[in-house]
Order: structure tokens, then C-alpha cells, then sequence
């Protein structure tokens, strides 16, 4: 461990100090002389020298005073202070090391002791230097991480963010562990109004858990938007997820889907903690349990869908939270969900102030200063005119002028009845007309009325009186899907015709079921008779239609739709 | 705290877990499977798991892929009842044999 160094040494007495530097010249050091304290503070400069000797007793600041004014001179810069003394008293020497001195030199000098501790010392520095160095690497390391996790933190938030987090009608709480946070909450309008929202967490904590979160905003936004259903959008992120992710890694979720039209809401809960419906006049919850496994666990062909439908009042609320407030531990080391949850469990807490009250007690109980995991909760209060005027105000109307003029028939037999929903193609197409765009969601909103109807009332022949209690609501969704799954005959054929005549534009939407048809002339389209749910859909539907026609005995129906072009926005 | 004792005969590998079974025990967990060749069976002994986060369940999931997924045999055993409060929340008793 051969190291040349660069040695201060301090000494008044001249023999002494010119023995000194001899000894130290002798093994190649460099040396620099002080005759006293405060010509060694001079001379120190904690860059250039590694090593500095102080005898005890000199004028103008004796080896003490010097000791600490070079410490504190020299800062971060870790260099090792030895005593040399010709006193031979304990105290004086304990109180070398107590100042921060790191061994001392007894005169008279022995050239062999020198040698060893001079030995000693350059192993400590070379140890010093290469922690100092390593210590360096690692600061400059996190730094440029956190660099990084700001840039990708910017780029997550916009994706995972480009949503209607701020309709009035959710409120959410979300606390993180980390720069990332592995829960999600996702909420999106659909283009029939209502709303899609997902609530996820991924496992573990920090960018790794964040990073499953990409793929899955972009399903959600963009299968919503074009109109899918939530039972065709999960088993979509399952499969992504189970593709993309390691095989430990996967997402508990809640998705919730909001129909306004008929006052309902779905929920698919996969390892999230029971969500809990809150009725408006208190009572107790219901409660929502995960009957399916998180998403990215199963493979698609293994992967089921328990979908649990409810019907709602406006002013209801349903609320759900990730385990990191499930599990929060309270003062007293108890689980949330044992202690603090009881009253909410119970229905004691009033339905409007849920959320605040779970910030309240998660602020009490300690959980918001030191989270073990993270924390999200969100609480939407249900409603009918939820996602409603919302998509028509950011279309830009009139620029689109070309004449579209086309018509096309598609046919869905049985088995396409049970394995598919036509919805979003006939859509998507319809959207390529110009001008069509800015009306999507009432265009979506007419052909998912029309068609819902022929499929449930004409094929499968099920009575919406079933649906006016909320008990009949599930059972009335029970059967759907039962009759569904056992469908052998039937059909649905939609019809579409598109036209121009100058800047008149008519859609023409024609649905035709295989079942036997029912008395049209009796429908009530007074739409503020909010008693009766099926009337209420074609009352809706003549409200938005320039005309509605019935025909076959009422298993067909036609829409007329108009819109026109050029007008100034 | 991961233990684990390979069973010759029954081509058996019991896993014990102790204390917090969470991330901390996620390189000692993997080990105990990938160093034994020719396991038939798994059984996990959480009998003095105080608790199980989502990275544990994440592990478990690791050692289904690792034993053949669905054709894997895994037992859960001596399971107490907050630890199958979190597994049942997170619907594993329908991939793995989960007992009291």
C-alpha cells in the first residue's frame, strides 16, 4: 500500500520538527512545515494536504485549538489529525482522540512506531477515499434516477390522467408511497352516456408497479370511447396484462359501469375489497365481494367475468378502496378493516361525506404521515345526468361538408348474438361519415336503444315489467344472460342508410328482430312518466329522432336522423 | 423467514413461512423452489404467517408458473383466518388448495 502523501506537521520546537520531517521525507511523503496552531490553520488546505501533526503545547494556539479550527475548515473532507506529544499524562491524551484526533506520536520520535502508524493511516484514507467515492457514485446514481422518474412521472400523469377524474359526481383520494403510485383510478364518459371507472392496484409499490398502469389506461380510454362494453374491455386488459406482465405481477381491480339509462350500475370487482354500495336515506351497504381473480392472473381462454348488476336512485353512492386502506393499521396496531371501517360497514356514516370522513379517520389514525402502502379511494354519487352533455362540448361542428351517400346490412344470427356485440363497428363506421362525428354519442345512444331492444324484448322475449323492482333488476339480468347462452334461433338485422342532399344529411337506422313484435300504438313517449323503464327508452329515442316508425307488427323499427352541414359553429 | 424440507419419497416440498411474508422474503422464497429438481407436490405451511401482502401473493403465483400452472399441485396449509381473508379477496382458492 505504497502512497505518497502530503503531510502539514506543527511543532514550535525546532529539533523536534526537523527530526520529523527527516523521518517522513525518508519514506517519499511531502512535507509542509508550521512553527506554531495558527501557522498550521494557514498553511491547511483540506485539497492538497491528507495528513496533519499537531504537537500539543504551542504559542499562538496550541494543538487543540488548531485541531478544531482545521476540522472545521476542512468540512466533508474527511483528514485524519494525529497528536504529537512529549507528555505522557492519560487525560491530556484522551483528550486528543475526544477532540477528533486519530492517534498520537510519543517523543521521543521512534522512526519503527512511525512507520506503523503512518501504515495504519494510509489504509484508513484509502478506505476513506474509496467510500467517498462510492458515496459519490451513489448520489450522482439517485440523482439522475429521480430525473428520470420526474420525465416518466410527467408522461404517466397524462396518460393515466387524460380522463373526467373531475366530473362533480366522483370524489377520490389517492396517497402515494412513492414518486409512482401503483393504484390507478380511471374514469371516462361513454359515448351513450354514463360513465366508465376503474379503480386498479398493482402489486408491489414505486415504477415497477406503475408501469402495468400504461397499457392498461390505454385499453380502458380507447375501448370506451369507441363505445365496447365493460364485459368486452376487461377481458381485454386481462389478456394484455397477463401478456405483458412477469407472472408475480398483477392488478386487483374494481370497474364500474354507470348506466343512465336505465339507473344502473355493474360491477366487476377482482381482489379489491368488498366496494360498497351506499343508499341516499342511509341503512346498511351493500356490499360488492371480489368474485373474480385480479386481472393478468388467468389466461383468456381460462378468464370469467362476474358482473354483478344494481339498480340506483339518484343521489346514491358507491364507493371503493384499495387494501392500502383496507389494511391501514390504526394507534392501537389494529387493521382498518377490523376497527375503523365498522361504523361505515354498518351504515352509520352518511352516504354524502363518506370520502371526507376516510380522509378524517385515516388523518387520526397516523396512516396519511406514514402509509405502508398505497392509499386510493373513490366515491361517485349516481345519478342520471352523469357523462351527459359532456363529449358534444369539445366537437367542433360544421367544417366537414362532403356528401356521404351509403347503406349497408348486417345480419346477426344466434350464434353471433351470444359472442358478439355489433355496437362499436357499426359505429365506427358511421363516424367515418363527415359531420356524423360531432353527434356519436347520440347516434350510439339511438342504435344501443334500438338494438338492446330487439335483442332482449324480440329474441329473447324477456318482459321489462321484471325490471321495475330492484330485485327484478338482477333477476331481469340473470335471465338475460341465461336465455342469451342457450339461444339456438334468432335473429337481428341492422339496417343503415346514409344521405346527402346539399347540406341536408339524413341517417336512416332500421332494426329488425326475429321475435314476434308488441303493441307500438300503446307506447307512451311522454318522457317525464319516469315510472315505466322500457317507454322510457322510446321516449328518449323520439326525442333525438326526427321520426320513429314501427313496422311487422312492431319487431321492426326505423329511426330517421338529420343533421346538417355548414352551418357557422 | 422461508424453511423448506424436500420429502425423497413423496417428491414433496414443504415451504414454511415465518413472520411478515412480504417482499423482504421474495429471494429466499424463489430459491427454495428453483434449487430442487423433480417436485411433484408443494405444500406451503403459513401456519406463522402474521401477514401476507400483494408481492407474496405475487410469489405464489411465481411457483404455479414454475410448477406446470394449472397442472401444478399446491396446497395451502394451516392457513389462519386473516391470511385467508386476503387470499379469498384476492380469489385464490381458485387456483390453489387452501386449508384451515
Amino acid at each position: 500500500m505504497e502512497q505518497v502523501l502530503t503531510i502539514l506537521i506543527a511543532d514550535d520546537n525546532p529539533s523536534d520538527r526537523i527530526l520529523l520531517k527527516a523521518i517522513l521525507s525518508q519514506f517519499g511523503h511531502n512535507v509542509i512545515s508550521a512553527v506554531d496552531g495558527q501557522d498550521a490553520i494557514d498553511k491547511f488546505d483540506p485539497h492538497t494536504i491528507q495528513l496533519v501533526c499537531l504537537d500539543i503545547k504551542m504559542p499562538h494556539k496550541d494543538g487543540w485549538e488548531a485541531a478544531l479550527e482545521i476540522q472545521r475548515i476542512a468540512g466533508d473532507v474527511f483528514v485524519p489529525i494525529v497528536f504529537l506529544s512529549g507528555v505522557t499524562d492519560p487525560i491530556a491524551l484522551s483528550n486528543c482522540l475526544r477532540i477528533g484526533g486519530i492517534d498520537f506520536i510519543s517523543k521521543p520520535y521512534s522512526p519503527a512506531l512511525i512507520t506503523a502508524k503512518l501504515n495504519a493511516i494510509v489504509r484508513l484514507l484509502v478506505m476513506q477515499k474509496t467510500l467517498e467515492e462510492q458515496r459519490d457514485a451513489m448520489s450522482l446514481y439517485n440523482e439522475q434516477l429521480l430525473n428520470e422518474q420526474d420525465v416518466a412521472k410527467v408522461v404517466y400523469e397524462n396518460i393515466t390522467n387524460s380522463n373526467c377524474l373531475k366530473d362533480p359526481a366522483l370524489s377520490t383520494i389517492h396517497y402515494g408511497t412513492h414518486t409512482f403510485n401503483g393504484d390507478v383510478i380511471l374514469a371516462a364518459y361513454k359515448p351513450n352516456g354514463g360513465m366508465h371507472i376503474l379503480l386498479g392496484d398493482f402489486t408491489g409499490h414505486g415504477l415497477s408497479a406503475a408501469i402495468g398502469a400504461l397499457p392498461l389506461a390505454d385499453i380502458f380510454f380507447d375501448w370506451t370511447k369507441k363505445g365496447f362494453l365493460m364485459r368486452q374491455i376487461i377481458p381485454e386488459i386481462n389478456a394484455r396484462l397477463k401478456g405483458i406482465l412477469p407472472s408475480n405481477m398483477f392488478c386487483s381491480a374494481a370497474f364500474i359501469d354507470i348506466k343512465v339509462n336505465n339507473k344502473s350500475i355493474e360491477v366487476w370487482n377482482g381482489g379489491l375489497p368488498d366496494l360498497l354500495f351506499l343508499p341516499q336515506n342511509a341503512g346498511k351497504p351493500v356490499r360488492f365481494t371480489s368474485k373474480n381473480l385480479p386481472l393478468g392472473v388467468l389466461s383468456a381462454d381460462a378468464f370469467e367475468c362476474q358482473i354483478e348488476p344494481m339498480s340506483f336512485a339518484p343521489g346514491d353512492r358507491l364507493m371503493a378502496f384499495s387494501d392500502g386502506v383496507y389494511e391501514a393499521l390504526d394507534l392501537s396496531g389494529q387493521m382498518f378493516c377490523r376497527s375503523i371501517l365498522n361504523p361505515l360497514y354498518l351504515g352509520e356514516i352518511d352516504a354524502e361525506h363518506s370520502v371526507n370522513w376516510l380522509v378524517q379517520q385515516l388523518e387520526q389514525e397516523g396512516v396519511l404521515e406514514n402509509p405502508h402502502d398505497d392509499i386510493s379511494c373513490l366515491s361517485v354519487r349516481l345519478d342520471t345526468n352523469i357523462g351527459i352533455d359532456s363529449s358534444e362540448h369539445e366537437e367542433s361542428r360544421g367544417h366537414d361538408e362532403a356528401p356521404a351517400d351509403f347503406s349497408f346490412e348486417y345480419v346477426l344470427n344466434a350464434d353471433s348474438l351470444r359472442n358478439t356485440d355489433p355496437l362499436p363497428y357499426v359505429l365506427q363506421i358511421l363516424t367515418t361519415v363527415p359531420g356524423l362525428s360531432s353527434f356519436s354519442s347520440q347516434v350510439f345512444m339511438i342504435l344501443s336503444e334500438l338494438y338492446s331492444n330487439a335483442l332482449e324484448h324480440g329474441v329473447l322475449k324477456l318482459s321489462s315489467d321484471k325490471k321495475s323492482s330492484s330485485d327484478g333488476f338482477s333477476l331481469y339480468y340473470e335471465e338475460r344472460e341465461r336465455r342469451l347462452a342457450n339461444l339456438r334461433d334468432g335473429y337481428v338485422k341492422i339496417s343503415v342508410k346514409v344521405t346527402s342532399d346539399n347540406n341536408n344529411r339524413s341517417l336512416m337506422l332500421y332494426v329488425e328482430d326475429s321475435g314476434s313484435g308488441f303493441d307500438f300504438q300503446r307506447v307512451n313517449y311522454d318522457i317525464s312518466n319516469t315510472e315505466l323503464l322500457y317507454n322510457r327508452g322510446l321516449a328518449l329515442l323520439d326525442q333525438l329522432c326526427s321520426k320513429l316508425e314501427f313496422t311487422k307488427g312492431g319487431s321492426a323499427v326505423t329511426a330517421h336522423y338529420h343533421w346538417q352541414v355548414g352551418l357557422a359553429s | 423467514m422461508v424453511e423448506s424440507f424436500f420429502d425423497k419419497k413423496t417428491e414433496c416440498l414443504t415451504i414454511l413461512v415465518k413472520g411478515r411474508f412480504d417482499y423482504s422474503c421474495h429471494k429466499m422464497f424463489k430459491e427454495t423452489f428453483t434449487a430442487v429438481s423433480k417436485v411433484k407436490s408443494y405444500e406451503i405451511n403459513l401456519a406463522e404467517v402474521s401477514y401476507l401482502d400483494s408481492s407474496a401473493l405475487g410469489m405464489l403465483l411465481l411457483l404455479r408458473d414454475h410448477a406446470g400452472a394449472e397442472k401444478a399441485q399446491i396446497r395451502l396449509v394451516h392457513v389462519n383466518s386473516a391470511v385467508i381473508d386476503i387470499l379469498k379477496i384476492a380469489n385464490f382458492h381458485r387456483l390453489f388448495d387452501i386449508t384451515e
